[in-house]
């Protein structure tokens, strides 16, 4: 069977601006993949390529073996598209909304209708179906967003920031539609600005920085790319470089790089028996006034991959 | 294709028709103020403007008996200014111009020649821009073909009947010495009468339509902002859907405004726009033209209320300039060489022309530039759209 997701050198340059740079990635069948990245690192537009809403200048998308660019309508109709904004008519009422996007991928009425009860049961809104959808509140508009993409059964669906401004319980209720959906064997591209959104739906992720990806792979591979070290941040009054170059120094320590005007962050192994060797090593230079150590995970594999945090 | 364009189409008509305000737009206003018109100006005479040059190179009898007649006619002497030129390229220059809105070009001979029951024919020369001088201009001449193939019949029934020649010739010039007796029809605008209640309804038809035709359009970029447009960009639909859906139902509606405006006129008013082929070859015309501009506009503005502002802008820029609320002849001259630039313009100049009694072939010019301003503006917004909304 073919791949849920092929797409290969994807490139795109918006004037002179190298938005996405040769990227390259593969979904399989019933995979859950996670694309991470910060604010403008490319993931809109590469997923805006994937989607076929924007064209790139390099490079192909094959959907369930369909050429995205040679057979659009064949790739499209296997790939459910959930924009990051709320993309409904709010006029309509919500069985209204999926009976216009269930008509567009081409569902015959009796079909329709059995998928519309389908999906409107599974994003647990039956009860709601015929109120008009602006009068929804914020997470019940995002759960029909979501439905809407999935009424012709695509093979790979693609989620954009599905949970950005939902109160903690829809975001709950949407986790879980999308755990139902990854179990009964749906492909799915997930972004997110949640890394336990990611961690928790997702069984690989890639990590997408300035436009190119700079590491793929299942949780545990990217956190192992940081061997055993804890990520320590130290907050300090005095000379941060001279208190830099001093704790690169120390035994164990394999990264240490002012992050602010009084805050230093440190890549060393066994951080905790360190403490009182860091304290030592910048006397004299600056005083060590806060501390806090992390333990490797998926949040340090991003900061360490990317050198900033995923909300930034 | 067919079926994603019914299922995009369905979709607009029904919002739209949902949206009272699109039916206000469409029917309310447009017939409101075409019968508020009719009510004021009802079978009121035209206050229409057409010169005709004339240029005799016979310099016999006809020329000289055809504009003592005409500007003798009452329904003319207000309306009729008679230019004379020498020739028929000066004639021409002065058409192409605007100098004059058409010509009757009597040519060397013309009067002998039908004094001996030979006949003759006179040439006329017309403007596209200027189709009721057209038609006044060639009704004059329909009247003396009318009168020459008469006086051609008694010449030769003459002859036949074995009158001499001469008898016949000098018969002929002792009758004609007055010149010929050509009578101009009272009324030469056959089809009904240019009044001011037609030029209104007309006008809001022509102005409304485009009014309607914005309201579709502009959902583009409603669709844009409620995100609806990526979802219909990413179905599996040709990617002009979206644009081709939408500019259909704003056609039909746009269609089915100027129809009401015009059934309305006719019921209530008992009116004439003049033949209704015409009449509705060249309203689509417009219409086209209207769909393919606010598709232009969509493609260029940024938010709907923005191209809601550009929209009633163009609107009622184009319907001044192009004489949909005031008479194109009550204009000054610069402002009459602008409305050229507007598919009002056009449309106007080519109903008034129809009202006089034009037919299909005497718009078929406005038809044309009409239609080109449809192509230039739809090609336009393609490459917009391209580059934007569907980039």
């Amino acid at each position: 069977m073919t791949d849920a997701l092929v797409c290969q050198d994807l490139t795109k340059r918006f004037d002179h601006h190298l938005a996405v740079d040769s990227i390259s990635l593969t979904i399989a069948r019933g995979e859950a993949y996670g694309l991470l990245g910060p604010n403008g690192a490319g993931k809109t537009t590469t997923i805006s390529m994937l989607s076929g809403l924007l064209r790139p200048d390099a490079g192909s998308v094959h959907v369930a073996g369909h050429a995205l660019a040679q057979d659009p309508r064949a790739a499209k109709a296997r790939i459910g598209y959930v924009p990051q904004e709320i993309a409904l008519y709010p006029e309509l009422t919500g069985r209204e909304n999926l009976r216009y996007f269930g008509r567009l991928y081409g569902l015959a009425r009796r079909a329709l209708q059995y998928r519309i009860a389908e999906v409107l049961d599974l994003v647990g809104l039956t009860g709601r179906a015929d109120d008009k959808v602006g009068d929804y509140s914020g997470g019940m508009q995002r759960r029909i967003n979501i439905g809407a993409a999935l009424l012709h059964e695509p093979t790979l669906l693609i989620l954009d920031e599905p949970t950005v401004g939902v109160d903690p319980q829809s975001r709950n209720a949407i986790l879980e539609g999308v755990d139902e959906l990854v179990a009964g064997g749906m492909s799915l591209l997930y972004t997110s600005h949640y890394m336990e959104e990611v961690e928790r739906v997702c069984q690989r992720v890639g990590i997408i920085d300035k436009g190119r990806l700079v590491a793929e792979g299942t949780k545990r591979e990217l956190v192992s790319r940081l061997g055993t070290s804890d990520r320590v941040e130290l907050v300090l009054d005095g000379d941060l470089t001279a208190a830099a170059d001093k704790l690169r120094a120390v035994a164990g320590v394999t990264e240490a790089v002012p992050t602010g005007t009084s805050s230093l962050r440190l890549l060393a192994e066994g951080s905790r028996h360190l403490l009182p060797t860091f304290i030592g090593a910048v006397e004299g230079v600056a005083t060590i006034t806060g501390v806090e150590i992390t333990e490797p995970d998926l949040e340090a594999a991003f900061l360490h991959l990317t050198g900033s945090t995923l909300r930034d | 294709m067919i079926r994603s364009l019914l299922v995009v189409s369905g979709h607009e008509l029904r919002s739209r028709l949902r949206d009272g305000t699109a039916l206000l737009l469409a029917l309310v206003a447009p017939v409101a103020l075409a019968s508020l018109f009719g009510l004021a100006l009802g079978g009121e005479d035209p206050p229409l403007r057409a010169s005709i040059g004339i240029v005799d190179l016979d310099g016999g009898e006809f020329p000289t008996s055809v504009r003592r007649e005409a500007l003798a006619t009452d329904e003319l002497r207000d309306v009729l200014t008679l230019r004379d030129y020498d020739d028929e390229d000066q004639a021409g220059v002065a058409v192409d111009d605007g100098e004059i809105g058409a010509a009757i070009v009597f040519p060397p001979g013309f009067s002998d020649s039908v004094g001996a029951g030979e006949g003759g024919e006179v040439t006329v020369l017309t403007s596209d821009s200027t189709p009721l001088a057209g038609v006044i201009a060639n009704s004059m001449v329909d009247q003396i073909s009318a009168l020459v193939e008469a006086r051609t019949l008694a010449v030769r029934a003459s002859l036949d009947a074995g009158v001499p020649a001469d008898e016949v010739r000098l018969f002929v010039e002792e009758n004609g010495a007055a010149g010929p007796t050509l009578t101009l029809d009272a009324d030469p605008m056959a089809g009904g009468k240019v009044d001011g209640a037609v030029h209104y309804a007309s006008g809001m038809a022509v102005l409304f339509a485009y009014l309607v035709v914005s309201t579709s359009t502009r959902g583009l970029l409603t669709d844009r902002q409620l995100g609806t447009l990526s979802r219909l960009r990413v179905a599996p639909v040709p990617r002009w859907t979206p644009v081709v859906g939408k500019g259909i139902v704003g056609f039909l509606l746009a269609m089915t405004s100027v129809c009401a405006t015009w059934a309305s006129s006719v019921l209530f008013f008992g009116l004439s726009w003049g033949d209704p082929l015409a009449v509705l070859a060249l309203c689509g015309a417009h219409v086209l033209a209207a769909t393919a501009i606010t598709m232009l506009v969509a493609g260029n503005a940024r938010t709907d209320a923005q191209a809601d502002g550009y929209n009633l802008g163009i609107a009622f820029a184009s319907g001044i300039l192009g004489g949909s609320l005031v008479p194109l002849h009550a204009l000054p001259d610069f402002l009459q060489a602008l409305a050229l630039f507007t598919p009002n313009g056009w449309t106007s100049t080519g109903l008034a022309g129809l009202a006089a009694g034009g037919d299909l072939a005497s718009v078929a010019g406005p038809i044309g530039v009409v239609c080109l301003i449809a192509v230039v503006a739809g090609s336009l917004a393609a490459l917009r759209f391209r580059k934007g909304l569907l980039g």
